[in-house]
């Protein structure tokens, strides 16, 4: 014999057939398809990001210096490494010729030596040294497809930006570097340096991002030029970029949706464990008289556990399978629909790491949920051939078995907190989960137990329906658990989602202005505030001044060596926005220490958001150091304030003391509010009497993430939508577990004279119940979840919406209703004779 | 401890055996003492009630007696834990049920073989084979239960419990799922092999003929041996 006993008798136990583990399979081969396309997805679309790199980024390594550009020590330096090319970026307003239309914009500058990597593409074809030359005394720009549809011009139109009038040679159809964030407010707008310095918006304080992207010599080394860089200018400030790092915030956000995303999958996984447990119970229950045949005949404990184990990890193995190609699949079948705004390049292939990773996850929680009934199984007892035929029951498995199964349990927990890249988020996600399967699991147990009690209620039907919820072997437990889980995630998405909706659709527009006016300069403020007060209907609601500046120490720790919490590293990314303040600015609420003096003249003191500070491990009285334009200010924290980010108004999470960056140069920030009618025309007053102001209409803002949130929210409630099917398989599972006791439930019955409708309304009731106490619990805790998730994580206001939850509440009740029908009618359309001449 | 050559195969001292009940402790076997001779017959008749199962439970080694002491073959059943008791069935004891309980999955020759792998032995399969031929079913070794006749099931079942040559055969109303002609035809296959392979018997039934075509008869009524004669060899029948 070439194979173990346990293997040959478990090959045979197989040719039984595998009815009994179909939902089995598609419980397992669901989570794992979600946890595989998930890790799949984000692995392709992290080598497009990788294998692009350099183009994404412009180049091997990228100097970046706000409000300056670099002096010739430091060009001579970055020249002598390589290749260099020069591009500048800033914010700008673009009109028609006619001033009839205006849009926003964001505007790239370049060199001749433009781009380092990749290609531009435009439409009608041409070299881009061509569309951007000077010719005839006008520079060229080329210019998004969405600005030529804002302002209804074409190539060959004239539009005006700044104090320049330039000519629309071409349609940017590709640019290879074109992640500028992850919501663009203004269309591309792309020239030549030299036409950048004829619109004149280059002005001390506005903010300016220039880029020295840096084409290494062969066998140049980054590292090395880096680190250079950073001891022969440790003053510069420029931010430094190495090609492996060339879309931070798109990391960033996919890092987050992949978390998110993977944490559902494994919430499936888990909802899916319990069809697993229940298909298996199901199963060794109808096979406790072949176990006690195989122990009369000599078969020991082991011989039998060994033998199902054998059999459940093959079975297994096909639902994990099954799940792996799904999961592979899963970039070929989303990248395409992906929005063709994200500017990486997701690359299709199969990765071996993401799909290695589900399998492991499906093998534990196999083992997770199968030992127990696998345990109990072998528990079977041989002379329970000898005894009348009761319901066949699984006992309790040996304390052995029990601590193998926390066990596995410790490790898939374990291995869903290791493998996530914010692992408090999944440390709490996993307690979360555990925490609800608990609350489902006790009020599905208190529900088994009010039944018990209900006493003998007049009705026959109601009596057996009360009955059937706790008899031996009932899966009403299982089910209500189960479905109840499924459903809590989909209704704390749903509301989250609503809320986000509601902030973004409804209440954000209440109280935001009507647009955010950037870089007016500091000569310009007084007829700036003169203009917006003569024009009727128009309020000023506020302006401060604007700089820029990057943190570069905490509390005299360097950022590259600072613990920062997951959620405030955004803060360490890049420069922020920086004011200085006599008085505490609207829209924030000092929660700790004591705002300055508004006369206050002295050492520099600095107001943090609190949620930073906490993030940071900053507390009053630490220091934070700032650079901004290459000087590096170091100010004390005397308070921290809370932010209501929501408000729109103008905030800024460093505010810095009266005179600590006198002298540094500057640009305002105002914010206006006025009617809907009057925003075209405030807009046109503005930029045609500050040509170098930008208006950032904030609806479009709202529109624009309004769009990002929802394409966002799609998929994740889709993914979401995975964690309710697999309880629905598991209510399915248990319905075609029960159906034969159905059957001769409903023959005998109707033998004694029960009608159909007798019959039928019994299941029903039995269905309903469970399905309404799944759907009740599933409501409460899903709005829990969604409270603490707007309330403590996002810190945005809640409101509770009964439609989302009744909906929710209502399609549960009524899947648990038709699947307990569908079994039903199958019941009553089965013979007789077969079941009473067996029984 | 192996049995001496002058020891019973079987030796029941005053088993007593108490069931719990959601009505409270049952008495099933009320001090039961009994000897079995190795190749000998005996038919266990009583009323329904009587505890004749459960006894047969307690020498395979399938309940424990809450007193008393069995010992078969040398070996004291109450000193041996589960899986010996495994074992000892395996090697020492062969079962035929009156519902077959063949194994579903498995073909008649598997589950004839299936005590033989249990055992470890290499020639399981021909040893099955041999047996399913010298009985009449060489052709139908392929076969699963569900395509056998009521009467061909038991046979197979017969096959599986006298396969491995056990020194005791229980069998618990063999013919009582079949009808009169395949019922006599089963009989006679179960004591031929017994007689061939010299096993000790111990057949419980309702029918008193086939009672007598054992060498003696142990009546059980309410938990105690009510009687205990051998049948003369003119009433026995077939040996």
């Amino acid at each position: 014999m070439i194979f173990p006993l346990p293997l040959r008798l478990a090959m045979r136990e197989l040719r039984g057939g595998i009815a009994g583990f179909r939902i089995f399979m598609l419980c397992l081969a669901l989570g794992v398809a979600v946890i595989a396309g998930v890790g799949s997805l984000g692995a392709a679309i992290e080598a497009g990001l990788k294998a692009d790199s350099r183009a994404l980024m412009g180049g091997d390594v990228e100097f970046t210096l706000v409000l300056r550009t670099a002096t010739t020590d430091e060009l001579g330096y970055l020249e002598a490494a390589g290749q260099v090319s020069h591009v500048a970026q800033l914010r700008g307003m673009a009109r028609t010729s006619d001033g009839q239309n205006r849009s926003l914009i964001e505007i790239k500058s370049v060199d001749e030596a433009y781009p380092l990597y990749g290609s531009v593409t435009l439409a009608p074809a041409a070299a881009l040294a061509d569309a951007l030359a000077k010719r005839d005394g006008q520079w060229g720009v080329v210019v998004a497809p969405a600005l030529m549809d804002r302002l209804r011009i074409k190539p060959g139109d004239a539009i005006r930006i700044g104090d320049a009038t330039l000519a629309v040679r071409g349609g940017l159809v590709h640019e290879p570097d074109g992640i500028s964030g992850l919501i663009e407010i203004g269309p591309r707008v792309m020239m030549a340096s030299g036409a950048l310095a004829a619109t004149g918006l280059d002005q001390p304080g506005v903010l300016v991002n220039h880029s020295y992207r840096v084409k290494l010599a062969p066998g140049g080394d980054a590292a090395a030029m880096v680190a250079g860089a950073r001891t022969r200018f440790p003053d510069a400030g420029w931010r430094i970029r190495q090609f492996n790092n060339a879309a931070p915030s798109l990391q960033t956000l996919l890092d987050q949706m992949t978390v998110f995303m993977a944490l559902v999958g494994l919430a499936a996984l888990v909802v899916g464990g319990v069809g697993v447990g229940n298909a298996i119970s199901s199963y060794l229950a109808g096979k406790t008289e072949t176990i006690a045949t195989l122990k009369c005949l000599g078969a020991s404990r082991r011989e039998v556990f060994e033998t199902y184990l054998a059999e459940i990890l093959a079975l297994a193995g096909c639902g994990i399978a099954l799940g792996l190609v799904a999961g592979a699949a899963a970039p070929y079948v989303a990248v395409p629909l992906l929005p063709a705004a994200l500017p990486v390049t997701a690359r299709l292939a199969l990765y071996p790491a993401p799909l290695f990773e589900a399998a492991l996850f499906g093998l534990l929680t196999t083992l997770a949920f199968a030992l127990w009934p696998l345990g109990a199984a072998a528990e079977v007892a041989p002379a329970s051939l000898f005894r009348a035929k009761v319901e066949p029951l699984l006992g309790r498995p040996p304390k052995m078995t029990i601590a193998a199964v926390v066990a596995f349990c410790v490790l898939l927990a374990a291995l869903a907190i290791v493998t996530a890249p914010d692992r408090a988020t999944a440390s709490w996600a996993v307690l979360g989960t555990v925490a609800a399967m608990l609350v489902f699991r006790l009020a599905a147990m208190a529900l088994v137990w009010a039944a018990r009690r209900g006493g003998r209620p007049r009705y026959p039907s109601l009596r057996l329906a009360l009955a059937n919820l706790y008899r031996p072997g009932a899966p009403t437990a299982a089910v209500v658990a189960s479905l109840g889980l499924g459903l809590a995630v989909l209704v704390a998405i749903a509301l989250v989602e609503g809320n986000v909706a509601e902030e973004i659709d409804m209440r954000l527009p209440e109280r935001a202005p009507s647009f955010f006016f950037i870089d007016i300069q500091p000569d310009q403020v007084a007829a700036f505030d003169a203009l917006l007060q003569g024009m009727p209907g128009v309020v000023e609601e506020g302006r401060v001044p604007s700089l820029r500046g990057r943190i570069t120490r905490i509390n005299g720790v360097p950022v590259d060596k600072a613990r920062v919490a997951f959620d405030a590293r955004w803060a360490i990314q890049g420069e922020r926005g920086l004011t200085y303040a006599a008085a505490p600015p609207r829209g924030s609420r000092v929660v700790a220490g004591a705002w300055w003096p508004t006369d206050y003249h002295g050492e520099p003191l600095l107001s943090f958001d609190a949620d930073l500070a906490r993030g940071m491990g900053l507390a009053l009285g630490d220091t934070l150091t700032v650079n901004v334009l290459g000087r590096e200010l170091t100010a004390r924290i005397t308070n921290l304030r809370e932010i209501d980010w929501t408000s729109l108004g103008i905030n800024f999470a460093i505010v810095l003391s009266p005179g600590a960056l006198d002298g540094a140069p500057q640009t305002n920030i105002a914010t206006a509010r006025t009617a809907p009618e009057n925003e075209a025309a405030l807009e046109r007053a503005v930029i045609d009497r500050f040509p170098n102001v930008s208006a950032i209409a904030v609806k479009d803002a709202l529109q624009a993430l309004g769009d990002m949130v929802r394409a966002i929210g799609a998929a994740v409630t889709a993914v979401a939508a995975v964690a309710l099917a697999a309880g629905a398989l598991v209510l399915a599972g248990a319905i075609a577990a029960g159906h034969r006791r159905r059957v001769y439930d409903a023959i005998v019955l109707k033998v004694l004279g029960a009608t159909r409708r007798d019959v039928t309304l019994s299941f029903l009731i039995e269905y309903g119940l469970m399905g309404l106490a799944a759907a009740g619990l599933a409501a409460a805790i899903g709005t829990l979840a969604a409270w603490l998730l707007m309330t403590r994580v996002m810190h945005a206001p809640w409101s509770f919406l009964p439609g989302v939850v009744a909906a929710t509440v209502l399609a549960a009740t009524l899947v648990t209703l038709v699947a307990g029908y569908a079994g039903t009618w199958r019941a009553l359309g089965a013979k007789a004779g077969p079941y009473l001449r067996n029984e | 401890m192996s049995a001496a050559p002058t020891d019973p195969l079987v030796r029941v001292d005053d088993v007593h055996l108490t069931l719990g009940s959601a009505a409270g402790p049952v008495n099933v076997l009320r001090g039961v003492s009994l000897t079995i001779e190795a190749g000998e017959s005996v038919g266990l008749v009583g009323p329904s009630g009587s505890g004749k199962s459960t006894l047969m439970m307690v020498l395979g080694g399938l309940e424990r007696p809450s007193a008393g002491r069995v010992v078969i073959a040398g070996a004291d059943l109450g000193a041996l834990g589960e899986d010996a008791l495994a074992r000892f069935r395996r090697d020492t004891i062969g079962i035929v049920f009156q519902s077959f309980h063949l194994l579903p999955t498995m073909t008649a020759l598997e589950n004839v073989a299936i005590p033989l792998e249990l055992a470890g032995r290499g020639d399981a399969f021909a040893q099955a084979r041999s047996v399913l031929d010298a009985i009449g079913l060489g052709a139908r070794v392929l076969h699963y239960p569900s395509q056998l006749s009521g009467g061909e099931q038991q046979r197979v079942a017969i096959a599986r419990a006298f396969v491995a040559r056990p020194k005791l055969l229980l069998a618990d109303e063999p013919t009582g799922n079949l009808d009169g002609a395949t019922g006599r035809i089963v009989m006679d296959l179960l004591f031929r092999l017994r007689a061939e392979r010299g096993t000790a018997l111990l057949l419980i039934t309702h029918d008193h003929e086939l009672a007598r075509r054992c060498g003696r008869i142990v009546g059980l009524a309410d938990g105690r041996i009510a009687g205990d004669a051998s049948v003369p060899a003119a009433l026995a029948g077939a040996p």
